[in-house]
């Protein structure tokens, strides 16, 4: 208590110095916390928007089906049982036809994956009820990537042409019915959606789906004849993508950290030198060596609380705004970098992120501080009030 | 209890290392210092006086003989001993006052009684009794760049007796003031001394503190040349 309170005195009698220590440090406490609140609001956000816009609450494959594989597509797909009807009657589940194709826009061959789903379903946030029933005329509905990659608007026509069932090649043409944005590139790139009516009809394979998407209230069971994902499996390669950006964060993280240890450190020893009278002085009036080591430490240790003050101080109203406004990323969502990017980025701050970052500026705050301050306990006292360097 | 010997040292030696040898600051000195004497070791620099003072004051210890501080002896204590001693029963008063830069007057004064268990009204009352001693009361909230070196002094006064020691070292008190001041420190800590009974060492060169000495002991070269108690005018 006893050094605490005089670390505390010694600060701010030490002015301008502990206030510029205090501030850079505070930057980088605040920093680590933007940032990280940054990486787990865009990771939490590309979860939610790929669950709500691609794998629902898991799925249901066909065991043929590898979604890496484009040769197993043709051959995955099975009938569905009445459970499973019952089950999507109730909007419990969606059942999702796949099948490969190829689209000439603008007199050019691209390869698409043609999704049959289904316009009543509500599991997904797609636009599934935007597609017309078929008047002669089959409709789709494409992603904004898509639309971009194919140079398409709604209302264009796009000759498409695909394997049947029998593997007797068909085309037809499919007018855009809407382009919707998900922020979702997976659930875009290269995809068009028709009614699963319309793609059963097309390829010939009546009540038949590839996979199966659970909704909310989908209660988890085996379902003959399809092999189970869970959403850990089908986000795997997100996560992976999360986890690298937590790595080179955790660099950057450090980087700034180092910096703000640096000028503390640097200060500590300097403190050490300059102060060597009134440690002398300390211990001339009965403290301990350690006691005054303790001082030194805490002084330094102390900084760190400062700098979680003031960081509050200017760190709470920024976060409170980007909270409610979001950082405008609509420049790097439109560039298309294959990563779920929402137009607005919402930061998330969870207590845990504070409390550890905290842990970490004030534990290494007052590592960096004792280090030096260990010198103290081999000051000779008589030379230490003198002032003389040792 | 006034001739009690509360300091005894027996063949002081003490040397430190220069270079590849070694200088012999203190040679073989024998001394004993009673309760409230006002004593001073005096010589020219460099003839042992602030190293016996800092022997004295367990900053130091012996290479050779003992020194025994109210019976205990300054080579056998541990930091926290020699640190305790400290707190208790010795204070220091140094020629460049050594205040604590970022304190007030007060706060200089409180903070030798911080590391004892005392109350916050007790504390209180010990600081203003020791800045009444010095005249300082109306100086509290002063910082030490506010003060003249005279008050700086005075403030160091306070500090070295507010916790009513039973020894005051005190190393050139007078060194870096001028003579109105020299002697208003002085009859400050003569009266302190009649008064509490508190022992008095210092290591001095001024004539103006031997006024007031009523022991002095001259030292040359590390060794006791003439140890006589005198009657000033001052004492």
């Amino acid at each position: 208590m006893l050094s605490l309170k005089l670390a505390f005195k010694n600060l701010m009698g030490a002015g301008l110095r502990t206030w510029l220590n205090v501030l850079a440090l505070s930057f980088a406490f605040v920093l680590i916390i933007f940032y990280n609140g940054m990486i787990d609001g865009w990771n939490r956000q590309a979860i939610r928007d790929t669950k709500d816009w691609e794998t629902g609450e898991g799925q249901f494959w066909h065991p043929e089906y590898d979604r890496f594989d484009p040769y197993t597509i043709e051959d995955s797909h099975a009938l569905l049982s009445e459970e499973i009807k019952l089950e999507i009657g109730n909007n419990n589940l969606t059942p999702v036809l796949i099948a490969q194709a190829t689209a000439y826009p603008q007199d050019r061959s691209m390869g698409i994956v043609l999704k049959g789903i289904d316009p009543e379903q509500k599991i997904l946030k797609l636009p599934s009820s935007s597609l017309p029933d078929s008047d002669g005329q089959q409709y789709g509905i494409i992603g904004r990537g898509m639309a971009r990659s194919a140079n398409l608007k709604v209302g264009d026509n796009l000759l498409v042409r695909w394997r049947d069932k029998n593997g007797t090649f068909d085309a037809c043409e499919i007018q855009i019915a809407k382009i919707f944005k998900s922020n979702v590139p997976s659930a875009e790139n290269g995809q068009i959606y028709v009614s699963i009516s319309s793609l059963r009809e097309m390829m010939g394979l009546k009540e038949e789906a590839t996979m199966l998407i659970c909704g909310d209230n989908f209660e988890k069971r085996d379902l003959d004849g399809w092999d189970y994902k869970s959403n850990e499996f089908l986000l795997n390669d997100l996560n992976k993508i999360i986890e690298s950006k937590k790595f080179s964060g955790a660099i950057l993280q450090g980087l700034l950290l180092i910096i703000a240890l640096i000028a503390i450190f640097d200060t500590q020893v300097l403190s050490i030198f300059r102060r060597q009278k009134e440690i002398g002085t300390y211990i001339a009036l009965g403290l301990t060596r350690t006691q005054v080591v303790g001082i030194f430490t805490v002084e330094g240790g102390a900084h760190s609380i400062l700098a979680v003050i003031l960081g509050s101080v200017y760190g709470i109203p920024l976060f409170l705004w980007l909270d409610k406004q979001g950082i405008n990323l609509s420049y790097a969502a439109d560039m298309n970098f294959d990563l779920p990017m929402a137009e607005y980025l919402f930061p998330y701050y969870s207590l845990r992120l504070i409390l550890v970052t905290i842990a970490i500026v004030v534990i290494s705050a007052t590592i960096v501080s004792y280090l030096p301050a260990r010198k103290i306990s081999k000051m000779k006292p008589t030379e230490a009030l003198k002032g003389k360097l040792q | 209890m006034e001739n009690s010997q509360i300091i005894r040292i027996e063949n002081l030696v003490k040397r430190f290392p220069v270079g590849k040898t070694k200088f012999t600051a203190v040679d073989g000195i024998s001394l004993s210092f009673g309760k409230g004497e006002f004593a001073g070791l005096v010589g020219p620099s460099g003839s042992g006086k602030t190293t016996l003072l800092n022997i004295i004051g367990s900053l130091d210890t012996p290479s050779d003989g003992t020194v025994s501080v109210i019976d205990k002896s300054v080579s056998d204590l541990s930091h926290r001993q020699s640190a305790l001693l400290r707190n208790r029963y010795i204070g220091f008063i140094f020629q460049t006052y050594n205040l604590l830069p970022v304190y007030n007057v007060y706060e200089n004064v409180e903070f030798a009684l911080l590391l004892q268990k005392l109350s916050a009204s007790e504390r209180k009352k010990a600081v203003m009794d020791a800045l009444e001693w010095v005249g300082l009361t109306d100086k509290l909230k002063s910082k030490p760049t506010m003060l003249s070196g005279g008050e700086c002094q005075r403030v160091a006064i306070a500090r070295s007796m507010v916790k009513k020691p039973l020894i005051v070292l005190a190393d050139e008190p007078t060194a870096n003031l001028d003579s109105k001041n020299s002697h208003h420190i002085l009859q400050t800590m003569k009266h302190l001394n009649k008064e509490l009974n508190t022992t008095f060492i210092f290591a001095t060169h001024d004539e103006k503190v031997m006024q007031y000495l009523n022991r002095i002991i001259s030292l040359e070269d590390g060794r006791v040349v003439k140890d006589e108690a005198v009657k000033n005018s001052k004492n």
